[in-house]
C-alpha cells in the first residue's frame, strides 16, 4: 500500500432544520486522513468544523441532516453500517477525544472501571486483561503511579490529568483514528504544550490517524502535517502545513493569519491585521462564496461561482476567484 | 517619569477553603506579598497560568475585595479612604465573558447608560447623547442602542463591555482576559480597538491574561504570577527578549506561534502546576524548575529589584547561592 488511508470523507453535507430555515452547518467537505498523519481541521466558532467530526462518528443530533457521496473508515463504508454496527467500531477502531474532560467523564465511577469498561466491551476481555491495558496506557500518557489513579475519580484529578485519561482511553482499543476536538483549549499553556507533545508522540508510536480540530493555528502550526481551512461550513483552502502558513492563497486564510499577534514578528502595540464584520448566517441561501460580504477582493461573480475548486500544486487546492498571495492577478 | 497612579505595596489575600464536611478549613494564599505599581498611561499586563491570583488580584485593584494585608494606593491616597463610588468612577472592569457580562433584559442604550445614572453625570439627554458617543467611539453602529445583548455576536457584546466601562471617563481600566473567550479574527478587532482607545483617551490600562502573544503585543510592562507570587515585573522587550526567572522561561516556550518548521517545543515543562492549598515550600516554583537548587527546596527567595526590573529567584540572590 502506498496512501494509506484511513478516513476518506467525499462530498460530506450536513443540514438543521430550524424554525427560520435550513442551516447549512457542512457543505460539501472532502476530507482523508491518512495513516500516521495529522490533518488539523482550522476555524472560527461555527465554521461546521465539529459538525464535520461528529458527522464522521455517527455523533450528530439527531434533527441533523446528513449526505454524503463516502465516508468510509480504512475501506469499510461507514454510511451502510446499521447503528449497532456503527457502535462496535466507535471507541475500537475510531474515537474521539473531547475539549472538556469534565463533562466527558462520568463523575460518579472511577477513571479505571471507565477505562476497563471500553476494553471489555470491542476486545470480550476479561477484567483483569482491561485493567492491565488500562494501568499500561495511563503510565503511556505520563501519569505517575497509575495504579493508584484507577481508583480515584474525575473530581481528583486536575484538568491536563483528566486529559491524559482522556486520551488512554481513546487509545484502550488501539484505534486507526483519533478525531480530538479541541483537546487543549480548557489546558494552561505549559500543560497545553505537554498534551500536544503526547499526542504527537503516541500518533507515531501507535501509527494512527489523528485529526486535530482547533482554532488555535499556533497548535495547528505545530501539529499538523496536513490543514484543512473551514469558513462557514466549507473547506476554503486545504494543503500541507507548510503550503497553508508559507503560501496562504484564499483570503480568509490569509486574513486569519495576519489576526494573530506573532511575538517577534508582529511588531509590538501596532494595530494586528483583522478580518471586518462577522461570519454570515448560514441560514437559508448557501449559494457563491460565503466569505464574499467580509472580502477585500469580491466582485459580483463571487455570488454564484465563488465555490469551485481550484489545485495550485499537489495536495494544495482553494475555493476562491480571487486568490491572494502569489497568486494575486494570475488567476482567471 | 510619570506618577503611579495604582501602588501595590505587599498585597496579600487569604481565603478560606473548606475542602470537605468534617475537615478543618484551610487557608488559601490566593495573592501573597506581592507590591508593584501601574504608571499613568502604561498597559501593565499580569499574566499566569489558572489559580495564580491574577483574577483576586484584580478584584482587588477594582476595590471589589479589600486585602487581607497591605495595601494599595489609588493616585498616592490609600484605597480604604477613597471609598466604593469614587474608585468605580476611576477604575473600571472588563470581563472575560461578554455573555454573563451584560444584562439580557436591558438595552444597550440602558447596560451602557447606567454608570452615568448611578455617579449621577447629566440630566436625561447628556446621557443619551454621551452613550451614542461612546457607542461610535468603540464601533457600534447607532441603531444599536435599543438592541438586547441576545442580537449581538460575541464581539460586538464586548465592544458593549468596553462601552460601559469607557462611560464615565475612568482613568484605568482593569481587563480579566478581555479576548479569550473569542474567536481570533474577533480578537483582532478588539485589542485593534483597546490600543486605540488608549491614545485617545489616554487611558491606564492593567490587562490580566494567559495569552501570552497577546500580552507580548499589547504590554508596555509585564508582572509574571506563580501561585499566588510575583515571581517576576519588567518591560515587555526585557521580559519577553532575556527573561529571567525560570517560570517566565517555561512560559515563554510553550507559547505556539504559528511556524510549522519548529514543531513542538521541546519540554520539560516540569509537571502539573501543584496544589494552591499545599504550596511547596521554599521557592513555590522548585518542583518543577529545571534549575532548582538546595536553598530553593527551603528559603523563599527573596525579590532582587534592579534596573531591568523585578526578580524572586536564588538564582539572582546575589553571592550567597551562588551563579
Amino acid at each position: 500500500m502506498i496512501a494509506d488511508s484511513v478516513l476518506r470523507v467525499r462530498d460530506l453535507s450536513v443540514e438543521i432544520a430550524l424554525p427560520s430555515g435550513t442551516l447549512h452547518a457542512v457543505s460539501n467537505v472532502d476530507l482523508e486522513a491518512m495513516r500516521g498523519e495529522t490533518l488539523a481541521i482550522v476555524g472560527e466558532s461555527g465554521c461546521g468544523k465539529t459538525m464535520t467530526a461528529l458527522a464522521a462518528m455517527r455523533l450528530l443530533p439527531r434533527r441533523a441532516r446528513l449526505a454524503a457521496r463516502e465516508i468510509s473508515l480504512s475501506g469499510t463504508d461507514l454510511r451502510a453500517l446499521s447503528d449497532k454496527a456503527f457502535s462496535a467500531i466507535r471507541g475500537n477502531r475510531m474515537s474521539m477525544i473531547f475539549q472538556d474532560p469534565m463533562t466527558s467523564l462520568n463523575p460518579v465511577y472511577p477513571i479505571g472501571d471507565q477505562l476497563e469498561e471500553i476494553h471489555m466491551r470491542h476486545r470480550r476481555a476479561g477484567r483483569r486483561r482491561a485493567r492491565e491495558r488500562a494501568e499500561y496506557l495511563l503510565d503511556r500518557v505520563g501519569i505517575v503511579n497509575p495504579r493508584a489513579r484507577l481508583g480515584q475519580f474525575p473530581h481528583q484529578l486536575s484538568g491536563g490529568l483528566r486529559q491524559r485519561v482522556m486520551i488512554a482511553m481513546a487509545l484502550m482499543c488501539d484505534p486507526a483514528l483519533i478525531v480530538a476536538d479541541e483537546p487543549t483549549t480548557a489546558l494552561d499553556v505549559t500543560v497545553q504544550a505537554q498534551v500536544l507533545r503526547l499526542l504527537k508522540d503516541l500518533q507515531a508510536e501507535f501509527n494512527m490517524a489523528l485529526i486535530l480540530i482547533s482554532h488555535d493555528l499556533g497548535v495547528v502550526a505545530r501539529i499538523a502535517d496536513r490543514i484543512a481551512v473551514m469558513y462557514a461550513g466549507r473547506v476554503v483552502e486545504t494543503g500541507s502545513s507548510g503550503q497553508i502558513f508559507g503560501a496562504p492563497t484564499h483570503p480568509y486564510t490569509r486574513g486569519l493569519i495576519d489576526c494573530i499577534p506573532y511575538p517577534g514578528k508582529t511588531a509590538r502595540r501596532t494595530r494586528l491585521g483583522s478580518i471586518p464584520g462577522i461570519v454570515p448566517s448560514m441560514i437559508g441561501d448557501s449559494r457563491g462564496c460565503m466569505f464574499r460580504n467580509r472580502c477585500g477582493w469580491a466582485e459580483d461573480r463571487c455570488r454564484t461561482d465563488g465555490n469551485a475548486e481550484r489545485r495550485i500544486e499537489e495536495g494544495h487546492s482553494y475555493r476562491c476567484i480571487h486568490p491572494v498571495g502569489h497568486l494575486q492577478g494570475a488567476a482567471s | 517619569m510619570s506618577a503611579p497612579v495604582l501602588e501595590c505595596d505587599r498585597v496579600t489575600r487569604l481565603f478560606r477553603v473548606k475542602r470537605g464536611l468534617f475537615e478543618t478549613p484551610a487557608t488559601l494564599r490566593a495573592v501573597d506579598d506581592v507590591s508593584f505599581s501601574v504608571q499613568e498611561g502604561e498597559v501593565l499586563a499580569i499574566v499566569g497560568e489558572s489559580g495564580c491570583g491574577k483574577t483576586t488580584l484584580a478584584r482587588m485593584l477594582l476595590g471589589l475585595l479589600p486585602p487581607s494585608g497591605g495595601s494599595i494606593r489609588f493616585a498616592g491616597r490609600p484605597m480604604r479612604q477613597v471609598g466604593r463610588s469614587e474608585i468605580a468612577a476611576r477604575v473600571q472592569p472588563v470581563f472575560q465573558d461578554p455573555y454573563s457580562s451584560l444584562n439580557p433584559r436591558k438595552t444597550l442604550g440602558q447596560i451602557v447608560g447606567l454608570p452615568l445614572a448611578v455617579h449621577r453625570i447629566g440630566g436625561e439627554p447628556e446621557r443619551r447623547s454621551r452613550v451614542a458617543e461612546i457607542l461610535e467611539l468603540v464601533g457600534l453602529p447607532a441603531h444599536l442602542v435599543h438592541a438586547y445583548p441576545n442580537q449581538l455576536s460575541g464581539g460586538q457584546r464586548q465592544r458593549v463591555a468596553i462601552a460601559r466601562a469607557l462611560a464615565i471617563q475612568p482613568r484605568i481600566v482593569v481587563f480579566d482576559e478581555p479576548t479569550s473567550a473569542l474567536d481570533v479574527s474577533v480578537q483582532a478587532q478588539i485589542l485593534n480597538l483597546l490600543l486605540e482607545l488608549r491614545q485617545s483617551l489616554n487611558l491606564t490600562y492593567v490587562f490580566i491574561s494567559h495569552d501570552l502573544a497577546v500580552v507580548e503585543h499589547i504590554a508596555d510592562r509585564v508582572a509574571v504570577m506563580y501561585l499566588g507570587r510575583l515571581v517576576e515585573l519588567g518591560g515587555t522587550a526585557a521580559i519577553f527578549d532575556s527573561p529571567r526567572h525560570p517560570y517566565t522561561e517555561t512560559l515563554l516556550r510553550s507559547i505556539l506561534t504559528p511556524d510549522p518548521s519548529l514543531g513542538l517545543p521541546p519540554g520539560p515543562f516540569g509537571g502539573d502546576f501543584p496544589d494552591p492549598l499545599d504550596p511547596p515550600p521554599g521557592c513555590r516554583f522548585h518542583p518543577r524548575c529545571p534549575s532548582a537548587m538546595e536553598a530553593c527546596r527551603a528559603v523563599p527567595p527573596a525579590a532582587v529589584t534592579d534596573t531591568a526590573g523585578r526578580v524572586e529567584c536564588h538564582l539572582y540572590n546575589g553571592e550567597s547561592h551562588g551563579r
